[in-house]
């Protein structure tokens, strides 16, 4: 009898929180179907009276969204792509080789962890720039191509593999190529999994280093490109109702992506020894 | 028989185990290049280079330059506009960590558990952790709009007077601390949950029977053993925050009067608007500085009040 007070209070909290939290996502979305009047009255009306859904395709034709959309999956798909399997394959090498140096190694890791990566940008930008890479496509995958955050998780996950497992795969004579591939991979699918997941989202929402080595709108990432759009949609009428279409077709994608992932998300993050 | 075929066997099992290893020493490399390559292309040469730029002149169109020893670093420390960079960057930092890993801690303790909805809770108050930082920026200053922004609505229904919010220079840095909160909160609950999960029941069930009261089982039994993953989401946090750029330039652009404008908001325009390379490397390498002494100083004091078990 005690105790049920004390719940209703806790969900109460809980449900206060978790509408302040998606709460901005819900008003972007009403925001966007409200005209132009509408959306300038005070106080806001909490529903449209007639629901604008043409603003949608109306702001989706206005800037080649499908161009800026496609160039983030695709290079972000790339990138993850890349940072997967050198990652894994610099954990196999720190977790499962003796070679000189390995403890050196890993504690420059380390540091560069800690670095700010901004301190490299000017530096970054001029090697880009005298391999012809800005602007390119494969500037933006290239200059990405390490993750340190990787190389940790694969690390943490890789060293949770049962000793006993790789020895009696060498002892057969398998390979490191077999080792890898037939006890690592499956016994840490899951660090490949939730590290795809956070390095896509974390390549897809990135901004100010991909706006600085991009310049021709059809290198625009979609950041990038919902930025520009909302210089000139803001500077120009003050277009809101389409500036929050524009941006809920740019957040949908992954709100949707990460209801379907959330688990390997959330799990992923606290269960692969993430934990310092 | 048995004996000497026994005694080959692990002839042969030291020989597999040790022949590699012997004869690999090219063979490391080959797995650590693919990742060192770019790690030493886009992060550790650009490092080295940057503190290199930082003692020059440089303005990157020329390809001239001359060394100017520590000046770029002694115009930037006796530089007051500098100090009120240096302060920003403080207060934001402090105004987003404290609340992101303290208000994680809370959201943590309460969807604990295997409780009805809780896995929902999690989730909604997770998500804005995976939307773009620029998209979600834009939603808010809408938000912020002072006229017939939401926030400003929602002061007026608590009978609060509307503020000017990142059109004022004393509240602009709070819009956009709320905003750092609102996305890293769920971040940090993440890991406090996993962190409780781990305290063992025992000792709750102990300190019970000693009649310890609920907050002091918090005081003396939660926090202690959950002090390490403190310690990380501080460290943590706090470097994500020092780096924090893309909500200013979005909500603020630094302004109203440079109220808002933190160290890499200045490194950037100080290195791509004003194209002054010397300063705004030296810039980076404070940054560099602030940070590994920021990292060291949690460290040595964490030896205080961290408990590794």
């Amino acid at each position: 009898m005690k105790k049920a007070p004390v719940l209703w209070v806790k969900h109460i909290v809980l449900i206060f929180f978790s509408l302040s939290m998606v709460f901005p996502f819900l008003w972007m979305v009403i925001s966007a179907l409200k005209t132009k009047d509408e959306i300038w009255q005070f106080p806001p009306t909490l529903w449209p009276n007639k629901p604008m859904w043409h603003h949608f395709a109306d702001a989706w034709a206005m800037a080649p969204f499908n161009q800026y959309i496609f160039n983030s999956i695709f290079t972000a798909s790339a990138i993850v792509l890349i940072q997967v399997v050198n990652s894994a394959l610099i954990a196999y090498a720190v977790t499962q080789l003796r070679f000189k140096g390995r403890n050196l190694l890993f504690s420059i890791i380390l540091i560069t962890y800690m670095l700010p990566v901004a301190a490299t940008y000017v530096p970054s930008y001029v090697i880009l720039a005298d391999f012809n890479l800005l602007d390119t496509y494969s500037g933006l995958i290239l200059s990405n191509a390490a993750s340190v955050f990787g190389i940790f998780l694969f690390r943490q996950a890789f060293l949770q593999v049962p000793k006993e497992l790789i020895e009696a795969a060498r002892v057969d004579g398998a390979r490191h190529w077999t080792i890898i591939w037939k006890i690592i991979f499956p016994t840490t699918k899951a660090t490949f999994i939730t590290f795809s997941l956070i390095s896509f989202v974390q390549n897809y929402n990135n901004y100010l280093w991909p706006t600085l080595i991009t310049r021709s709108e059809s290198k625009y990432l979609i950041t990038t490109g919902l930025r520009q759009f909302f210089i000139q949609e803001g500077a120009y009428g003050m277009q809101w109702p389409l500036i929050m279409a524009a941006s809920a077709f740019t957040v949908l994608p992954l709100l949707i992506l990460f209801v379907f992932v959330q688990k390997w998300i959330i799990s992923g993050i606290s269960d692969q020894g993430l934990k310092g | 028989m048995g004996v000497p075929a026994a005694k080959l066997k692990s002839n042969k099992q030291l020989l597999a185990i040790k022949r590699p290893r012997r004869k690999l020493s090219l063979t490391p490399l080959l797995f650590i290049l693919p990742a060192i390559i770019p790690l030493i292309i886009f992060w550790i040469y650009p490092m080295g280079k940057s503190l290199y730029i930082s003692f020059t002149d440089w303005d990157y169109i020329s390809p001239e330059y001359d060394f100017v020893g520590f000046s770029n670093y002694t115009d930037l420390l006796t530089d007051p506009g500098f100090y009120s960079v240096l302060v920003n960057t403080v207060v934001f930092s402090m105004g987003v960590v404290i609340p992101c890993v303290a208000g994680g801690l809370m959201l943590a303790l309460l969807v604990s558990g295997n409780g009805k909805g809780m896995g929902i809770y999690r989730t909604l108050i997770f998500s804005p952790w995976v939307t773009p930082t620029v998209a979600v920026s834009i939603v808010w200053s809408w938000i912020y709009e002072p006229n017939v922004g939401l926030a400003n609505w929602v002061l007026n229904l608590l009978q609060l007077p509307a503020l000017g919010w990142t059109s004022s220079s004393t509240w602009a840095m709070p819009a956009v601390i709320i905003v750092s909160i609102w996305k890293g909160v769920g971040w940090a609950m993440i890991f406090y949950l996993n962190a409780l999960k781990k305290v063992p029941v025992s000792l709750y069930e102990a300190a019970s029977l000693d009649g310890a009261s609920k907050w002091r089982q918090f005081l003396h039994i939660t926090i202690p053993f959950i002090s390490p993953t403190t310690l990380f989401l501080i460290v943590i946090t706090s470097i994500d925050a020092l780096q924090a750029y893309d909500q200013i330039q979005v909500l603020t652009q630094g302004g109203p009067a440079g109220s808002t404008r933190t160290m890499l908001y200045f490194y950037y325009q100080t290195a791509f608007e004003e194209f002054n390379m010397g300063k705004a490397t030296a810039t980076a390498i404070l940054l560099v500085v602030i940070t590994a002494a920021f990292s060291f100083f949690q460290f040595i004091f964490s030896k205080r009040w961290v408990h590794y078990q």
